[in-house]
């Protein structure tokens, strides 16, 4: 066996493992009423959402695979319009802000707000369905020596001298994101010291709180872990914030009507009182996004 | 982590909940192989005939390494994100960015390796009446073998690496476990997934310098 | 193209040249975190490299460290730097100068191992301490092979460091992560191009610099061997 022979044989044995490292394991075929792509923002409660939608659907039949922690809304929705996944859970007053950029056209109102968005997400290939009661929506949190330095209680309290003290930190997409800096702006008047970019009221903004390097920033209204923290939520009391009720954004291909009847029912079911208990379990007990999600799913009999 | 900042503490490998979940981290290290097995074996399939293109026509030579330098300089979050408006978040984003470096390791060895070939070799082939692609396949590559092994060794640690990144594109294997860890704040996927990167990495090459061995008996290989 | 003219645009937009996300801002603290991690590296991996290389020890280590610096997942480094040691530009510099240590350290090994072992010999004969011969000797021979080293580190640095930015650290990095977030591929490109014309100048001038410290003689006696050990890339 001449040395040229195995040094041929060598490099193709390598080539063949590397082929075979490349191949996955395959999933047995089963009868699946098709495949949906279930996508999550980047954030602990939206892998939960997208966990609960996707097992609905799956134990309705469905093959469901998904996409968490994906990105900001900017990254998600630009895969959903490509076809690249095929439902996340949004809140309906954001997603509004969002395909409207930013025209202010969000109420209170869920069924109105989802009404309006759904006139946007036509044209775009996408619908929104029911929304449900449960509600997320962005907050903005000091810590208490700050709110009692300042006499804080609620944003309105905040005067442009008291703002132009305090750094804010909030996620890379708070410049352009209505329910954050823009809406600040707009309906509060305030502009501050400086703007740090951390992450979706995450881990960042938490340290960034406790090494004093920002003095407000944007947290979720489901977060259960801020009083532990000495955080305090300002409240909203001009109404920045809108309808940010959780509401399933499904490409209209896949949006079949038992798909819809799924995810509705669902939503009838979901409360706000839900949201905080799943997030809490997930972002500060390391409880999995999937096992919370089917717990619930089980407690509420999934979508029957 | 300064204390304080959460409520509940965690250890850096929480041993009850890793032995629970040990098919995640299966699933995670077999995305994380395939990801890296397409990249390498698509890097080749480029650079081999690309390398022999330079190594034949000199005048290729400045340009295909001039490219590869300004390449190198590009953070492939950079390259992965430039892409996605093309080919979307999937795993051709991110094996274009892969094999694309990939490429750029292997053609450089393979140009090395046949420019390694010794002229009287190559002339004692032309005199037993070897053709030039007969000489190229029988003669000059396997003497080039152990440099291009070497360039995959180098391809497939580095790749195993970058692959982490793409899970900022949705993808990323064992970069999955890393984001997810960063997210959540929990330490045991983030330092499970780093440390079990970093040995996925650590045993490609030993396994890879085994095969540079084996290939060369008669050399011995840095 | 357009798209090319709308990256033009923004790199010429004035806003883009002031304030705390500006051009100068973000250069001068992307220069920051990778000098100061190259020089924190060199000062501990030439050292090293350099006596191990002199004394022809623990060779295989050296070596090999270069092939553990390429296996280290710089996402991951940087995300447990950040939950080790918090916010700030400590956990950016560390990680950055735990992946700029291995190429600069093997370079510096197989520099000092390449002299010429007649040349050490007669160093000897001269009657050179070994310190002596050392700095008077192999250093200034090694040193193209040095700098190899350090410039493939600083330019994997200059990389690296854009990653920082899912830290909340700063530098161009913050354009390619912003930009990504938003979906701003504008800023995400300007942000790239800027990243490769820092790295290329990096380059340039460390080759300067290496054509400063390698004395006269020796440059003209050897061609410049660009041994560039660019396969080094953990961004």
């Amino acid at each position: 066996m001449n040395l040229k022979t195995n040094s041929w044989r060598l490099l193709v044995a390598l080539t063949a493992l590397m082929v075979v490292a490349s191949c996955g394991g395959t999933t047995p075929g089963t009868t699946s009423k098709g495949t949906v792509t279930v996508a999550g923002f980047n954030f602990p409660e939206s892998s939960i959402l997208a966990q609960v939608y996707g097992q609905a659907l799956a134990h309705d039949g469905y093959t469901v695979n998904y996409k968490l922690l994906l990105g900001t809304r900017p990254i998600v929705t630009t895969a959903i319009k490509a076809g690249q996944v095929d439902l996340y859970p949004g809140y309906a007053a954001s997603e509004l802000e969002f395909f409207n950029k930013g025209a202010g056209e969000a109420t209170s109102d869920p069924a109105a707000t989802t009404a309006k968005l759904n006139t946007y997400l036509q044209p775009a290939g996408l619908v929104a369905l029911t929304p449900a009661a449960a509600v997320d929506a962005n907050a903005f949190a000091v810590p208490q020596a700050t709110a009692d330095k300042y006499k804080l209680a609620k944003l309105s309290d905040i005067t442009p001298a008291i703002a132009s003290q305090l750094v804010f930190g909030a996620g890379p997409e708070c410049p352009t994101y209505k329910f954050c800096l823009p809406g600040l702006k707009s309906v509060y008047g305030l502009t501050f010291k400086a703007v740090k970019t951390l992450d979706t009221d995450g881990s960042l903004t938490r340290a960034a709180f406790k090494n004093g390097s920002i003095q407000i920033g944007l947290v979720f209204t489901t977060d259960a872990d801020l009083k532990g923290l000495g955080l305090v939520v300002l409240e909203d009391d001009k109404h920045m914030t809108a309808a940010d009720n959780v509401v399933p954004i499904v490409r209209q291909t896949v949006a079949t009507d038992n798909v819809k009847a799924v995810l509705n029912s669902i939503d009838a079911k979901l409360t706000t009182a839900d949201l905080v208990s799943m997030v809490d379990q997930v972002a500060n007990q390391h409880k999995d996004a999937d096992a919370v999600a089917t717990a619930w799913l089980q407690q509420h009999n999934y979508s029957s | 982590m300064p204390t304080g900042v959460f409520l509940v503490a965690d250890p850096w490998v929480n041993w009850d909940w890793l032995s629970t979940h040990i098919p995640l981290f299966v699933a995670a290290l077999q995305e994380h192989l395939t990801l890296t097995g397409i990249a390498i074996v698509g890097g080749l399939a480029l650079s081999l005939p690309l390398g022999v293109a330079a190594h034949r026509w000199g005048v290729l030579r400045s340009p295909v390494l001039a490219v590869s330098e300004i390449f190198y300089t590009i953070p492939s979050i950079a390259l992965f994100s430039l892409l996605i408006p093309y080919t979307g978040l999937t795993v051709v984003t991110a094996e274009v960015g892969l094999i694309g470096y990939t490429v750029l390791i292997l053609v450089r060895n393979v140009m090395v390796g046949l420019e390694g070939v010794p002229a009287d070799v190559i002339d004692a082939a032309n005199g037993m009446g070897y053709r030039p692609l007969a000489r190229l396949l029988r003669i000059e590559l396997p003497i080039a073998l152990p440099a291009i092994i070497a360039g995959i060794r180098i391809a497939t640690v580095t790749t195993i690496g970058l692959v982490t990144i793409t899970a900022l594109i949705g993808l990323g294997g064992l970069g999955q476990l890393i984001l997810r860890g960063f997210i959540e704040n929990f330490h045991t996927p983030l330092v499970v997934a780093t440390v079990l990167s970093i040995a996925l990495a650590l045993i490609a090459d030993v396994t890879l310098a085994g095969a540079q061995r084996l290939a060369v008996p008669w050399a011995r290989n840095t | 193209m357009a798209f090319l003219g709308g990256v033009w645009q923004w790199l010429s937009d004035p806003a883009h040249w002031s304030g705390a996300n500006g051009i100068p801002q973000r250069l001068v603290e992307h220069i920051q975190l990778s000098a100061e991690s190259v020089a924190i590296g060199a000062l501990i991996a030439l050292p090293i490299g350099i006596l191990l290389g002199h004394y022809g020890r623990f060779g295989n280590l050296a070596i090999n460290v270069s092939n553990v610096g390429r296996a280290l997942p710089s996402f991951g480094i940087l995300v447990i730097a950040f939950q080790v040691f918090g916010l700030g530009d400590f956990p950016i510099v560390l990680s950055l100068t735990a992946l700029a240590i291995p190429p600069m350290l093997t370079n510096s090994y197989v520099a000092l191992r390449e002299v010429d072992a007649d040349v050490k010999d007669a160093a000897r004969g001269m009657g050179y301490r070994e310190l002596t011969q050392v700095l008077r000797v192999e250093l200034p021979l090694a040193v193209p092979l040095v700098m190899a080293g350090v410039r493939t580190s600083a330019v994997q640095v200059v990389a690296t460091a854009t990653l920082a930015a899912l830290i909340s650290g700063g530098g161009f990095g913050r354009y390619i992560i912003d930009g990504l977030a938003q979906q701003d591929f504008t800023k995400l490109f300007a942000g790239a191009l800027l990243v490769a014309l820092l790295a290329m100048a990096t380059e340039l001038s460390l080759s300067w610099l290496e054509r400063v410290l390698v004395p006269r003689g020796i440059r003209l006696l050897n061609a410049p061997v660009s041994s560039k050990a660019a396969t080094f890339k953990t961004a």
